[in-house]
Parts: C-alpha cells; sequence; structure tokens
C-alpha cells in the first residue's frame, strides 16, 4: 500500500528514481508511464526535436502534446528500427521490391508500377509499438523504456498486398511471406530484421504504403515504402520493404521466435518469478486512449472554461465511447467523439469541456470503450507480462487548478 | 570479418555522388549519452558501441546482474558481436554497477 502511494504522489516526477525504487521488491506495479521526458535539443532528418532514445539505430518518441489531433504529422510520427545500418539514400528510380518463393511470377516492382499497375488505395490507421508504455511496468521488463508515445496515426496510401500477390501468382500450398526491409546488421552471420505473416491472416485493409500523410514517407518511416497492417501492432509494418518471399512452412525467424510475444494465456499475463511457459504473437491492438491536452503539470484557471482533448482507438472494432473522470476515476461523464468518417482503424478524437470551481491538484483521466464492449482497466489492475506488451491502462494526467 | 559497413560506407559515397535533384537522402546525427564513470567503461563503450548506441543499454531500465549476463550473451549468440569469453563478465559487472537494481537474479 505504502508503495503504491508513492507511486501516486510521485506520478509527475516519475522518472529513473521511481523506476528504481520499484525494483527494490519484486512485487509486480503497474503504474502510469514516464511521463516527464524533454524533447531532444538535435532535430533527426525530416522531424522535428523529438524524445530521443537513441541515435544508432534511432528511437525518437512523440510528445503527448501531439495527440491532441487525430492525426500525427509526419515530422513527429515515432521511430523504432532494430538494425543499426540504415540506408540513409534510396534511389527512387531504381528502388524495387521482389516478390519470390512459391509464386507463378517472380515480381520486382519499382515503386512507379506499385503507383501505375494497382489500385490505389487510403486508408488511415494508427501505428504502435507492442511496447508502448513500457515504462508503466514493474519490475522494469528489458526493451526501450518507452512513455505514452510510441505510436501514432497517418493517412496512408498504397496498392494492397493482396493484389501485388495475385499479380505474382501464388501456387497451391503458399501460406506464409517472409517480409524483409533494407536495415542491416553490423555483422553478416546476425540475423536480419525480418518478419513472417501468415497469408490467411491477410485483408483488404493491408497495403504496402508510399505515402503517408499525403507526401512521401520520411526515411526514418520507412521510405520509399512500408507494410500496414490495420489493427495489428507495428512490428510486422515493415519498413523499406524490399522483398516479400511466399513459402509453405512457417519461416524459423529470431525476430518472431524471441520479440513481440506474450503469455498464451487468457489474462495474457505472468508473474516475474513464474513465466509463463507458452507464448504468442502480440498482433491485435486493444482498446486505448491517451489525452493530449492537458498535459502533465499543466496549470489552468478556476472558471475558465478548459477543453480535454485526446484519442482513442483499438484493434478495429471501432471506439463507441471514451468517458472522462475529474476525481481519481470516482465519476465519469462522457465526452464528444469526432464523427469517425476517419474509420475503424484511425485515431478517434475526444474533447470534453468543463470549468473548474476551486483551486488545487487536479487528476484528468480518460477511459475508452469499444463497439465489443471491451474496455480500459485501471493501470494499476493491467497484468505483468516479460516484455512489458500491450499496456492499455486509463490515461491519466495532473494538472494544477490556480486561482 | 566482412561487415556490411563496409558496402554502407560505398553507397554513402556514390550517394554523394549522386546527381538525382532534390533528392539527396539523409545524414543522421550523432548524439552523445553519456556513460557512467567507472572500471571497465571504456572496454564496454568498445563492445557495445560497435553496434548501438549507449542510449539503447540506458533504455533497459535498472536490471538484475542476470539479465545483464543474459543480454551480452544474446549480443554474442545471436547478434554475433565480437566479445570475447574473458571480456564477459567486465562487461557484466560494468553494467550491473551503474545500472543493476541491486538483485542478483
Amino acid at each position: 500500500m505504502k508503495r503504491r502511494e508513492f507511486f501516486k504522489t510521485t506520478a509527475l516526477l516519475a522518472g529513473s528514481a521511481a523506476l528504481t525504487s520499484a525494483d527494490a521488491t519484486e512485487a509486480v506495479e503497474i503504474t502510469q508511464p514516464i511521463d516527464n521526458r524533454s524533447v531532444a535539443d538535435i532535430a533527426f532528418p525530416q522531424k522535428q526535436p523529438m524524445i530521443t532514445h537513441s541515435d544508432r539505430p534511432p528511437l525518437l518518441e512523440t510528445p503527448r502534446s501531439v495527440f491532441a489531433n487525430p492525426i500525427t504529422p509526419n515530422d513527429l510520427f515515432f521511430v523504432r528500427w532494430h538494425m543499426p545500418l540504415i540506408p540513409t539514400y534510396i534511389n527512387p528510380h531504381a528502388f524495387e521490391i521482389k516478390i519470390d518463393g512459391l509464386v507463378r511470377k517472380p515480381l520486382r516492382l519499382s515503386l512507379d508500377d506499385l503507383k501505375k499497375r494497382f489500385e490505389a488505395v487510403e486508408i488511415t490507421a494508427v501505428m504502435q509499438c507492442g511496447g508502448n508504455s513500457r515504462s508503466a511496468f514493474h519490475p522494469t521488463p528489458g526493451g526501450i523504456q518507452w512513455g505514452v508515445g510510441a505510436m501514432g496515426c497517418a493517412k496512408w496510401k498504397g496498392a494492397r498486398l493482396k493484389d501485388i500477390l495475385a499479380a505474382a501468382g501464388l501456387k497451391p500450398g503458399a501460406a506464409w511471406l517472409t517480409l524483409d526491409g533494407a536495415e542491416k546488421p553490423v555483422y553478416n552471420q546476425t540475423d536480419d530484421f525480418k518478419r513472417a505473416l501468415e497469408i490467411d491472416k491477410i485483408t483488404d485493409d493491408m497495403i504496402v504504403a508510399y505515402e503517408m500523410n499525403g507526401e512521401a514517407l520520411p526515411y526514418l518511416n520507412g521510405f520509399p515504402v512500408r507494410l500496414i497492417l490495420p489493427g495489428i501492432y507495428a512490428d510486422s509494418w515493415m519498413k523499406m520493404l524490399e522483398r516479400i518471399t511466399v513459402t509453405e512452412k512457417e519461416p524459423h525467424l529470431h525476430f518472431m521466435e524471441h520479440a513481440y510475444r506474450i503469455p498464451d494465456n487468457d489474462c495474457e499475463c505472468e508473474l516475474p518469478d513464474k513465466l509463463y511457459p507458452k507464448t504468442k504473437p502480440i498482433e491485435k491492438m486493444n482498446v486505448k486512449s491517451l489525452i493530449g491536452f492537458p498535459e502533465n503539470g499543466a496549470r489552468i484557471h478556476a472558471g475558465t472554461e478548459t477543453v480535454v482533448r485526446g484519442v482513442a482507438f483499438d484493434g478495429g472494432s471501432g471506439i463507441a465511447r471514451v468517458d472522462i473522470s475529474l476525481d481519481g476515476g470516482e465519476t465519469w461523464q462522457a465526452a464528444t467523439l469526432d464523427d469517425g468518417k476517419a474509420g475503424r482503424y484511425a485515431y478517434r478524437a475526444f474533447r470534453f469541456a468543463f470549468t473548474p470551481s476551486q483551486a488545487g491538484e487536479m487528476r484528468i483521466m480518460a477511459r475508452a470503450t469499444n463497439t465489443e464492449g471491451e474496455t480500459q482497466p485501471f493501470a494499476h489492475e493491467v497484468k505483468w507480462n516479460r516484455g512489458g506488451y500491450k499496456f492499455n491502462g486509463i490515461d491519466e494526467v495532473r494538472v494544477e487548478v490556480i486561482a | 570479418m566482412k561487415r556490411n559497413i563496409v558496402t554502407m560506407t560505398a553507397l554513402l559515397v556514390m550517394a554523394s555522388q549522386s546527381t538525382f535533384a532534390g533528392h539527396k537522402g539523409i545524414k543522421l546525427p550523432h548524439m552523445e549519452f553519456p556513460m557512467a564513470q567507472g572500471k571497465g567503461m571504456y572496454a564496454v563503450k568498445g563492445m557495445c558501441n560497435m553496434c548501438h548506441s549507449w542510449g539503447y543499454i540506458l533504455n533497459q531500465g535498472k536490471q538484475s546482474k542476470a539479465f545483464w549476463r543474459k543480454k551480452v550473451r544474446k549480443m554474442i549468440n545471436v547478434f554475433h558481436a565480437p566479445i570475447k569469453d574473458d571480456d564477459v563478465e567486465v562487461a557484466v559487472n560494468y553494467l550491473f554497477t551503474h545500472y543493476g537494481n541491486g538483485k542478483e537474479e
């Protein structure tokens, strides 16, 4: 109980000090993720300054305030690479995607082929790292200690993966794709970052995108093309996609068998000293919401109308409602949702206007519910897993109301 | 040990000579992530920063000795980092001393 109080009172300061304290005991504790990091003083190419976890490979997090809007600008969209060698120059006129393996006609498609030979499809979809908000988990799982911003939502344009495969012609027995991008390890013997996708799970919404919010993709988001898998965590949204290999058998890949996996039980949970033996891929995103304004530590005036803004999303069922609490989760009031025309894979923007009446600290919480009736648990109710995946605790910001 | 970095450097040189107007590629900035001063720092810097930034390590959070040992072994076994057996404990001790959570396991 003491420890929980400790976390509550230090939520605003939840930096490395809080993590150290949590690790002093094996007890599991899920809190709000770290939310006090500043953007770097250096901007990466085609980006604004972002929260920078690493420069090699680049790991860039989107600041919370960006989520006051339902589209994440390209220059603020999060970045996560796995290999240290990322091409820094790609000739868009010479670039090709190879489609090979169990196909009738192996293809080499140029960027121009993708744009001209296939119907152009537009879809607005959320891309979220499975480890987004990992810093909420204690004991600390290994992996990048993301705050809230390893996610974004963009309008993507590209060719359907199905159409591309149809052009190559799948041979009987074709069941799996191996996806390979242009990033490379330092040593040739090292396993490349490759992902597998089951052909049965491919939908019409999955595209090979050459446009992001009406522009070419930034290099760090996968220029010139990346895979878009709406509703599914970002681990298989291959950047700089350059090869798709079709096979009958599931390929053995390091990053499929050892990463992005959760316990294969109902609660998708385990204990640090009693890990669940069987695991499964993280795949479909759970329901989640985030407050973009106000931010933690903001000061607002009593007697002045304040509009809480944020975004909500899930794995594609669609958001039914977002509720706001101003009293630590005791009572809830419905927020107003946008028209939903961006589609079931997009951020649903919400707004909630209120006028604080008296000075003091105020906790503002947001809780999304999807059309299946699935809703977000309080952060302290979220269950632990060794990878720190799929955090979807009710978001909370603390503001100071001044007289 | 042939490295892709040689290829990459060659590509970069070619890129710098390329004449595609309006498309020059990118240049990634270097950022310094300060390391804790202490025994083994330079050795560890050499072993780890060959492939990735120090930020990548800071971001694993404070961890047990067993966690750091497993990570170093993974770098050798999975990612083929050229770390000698004798150096494994140098790295583990440095990491645990400065980025440890006080627990062996």
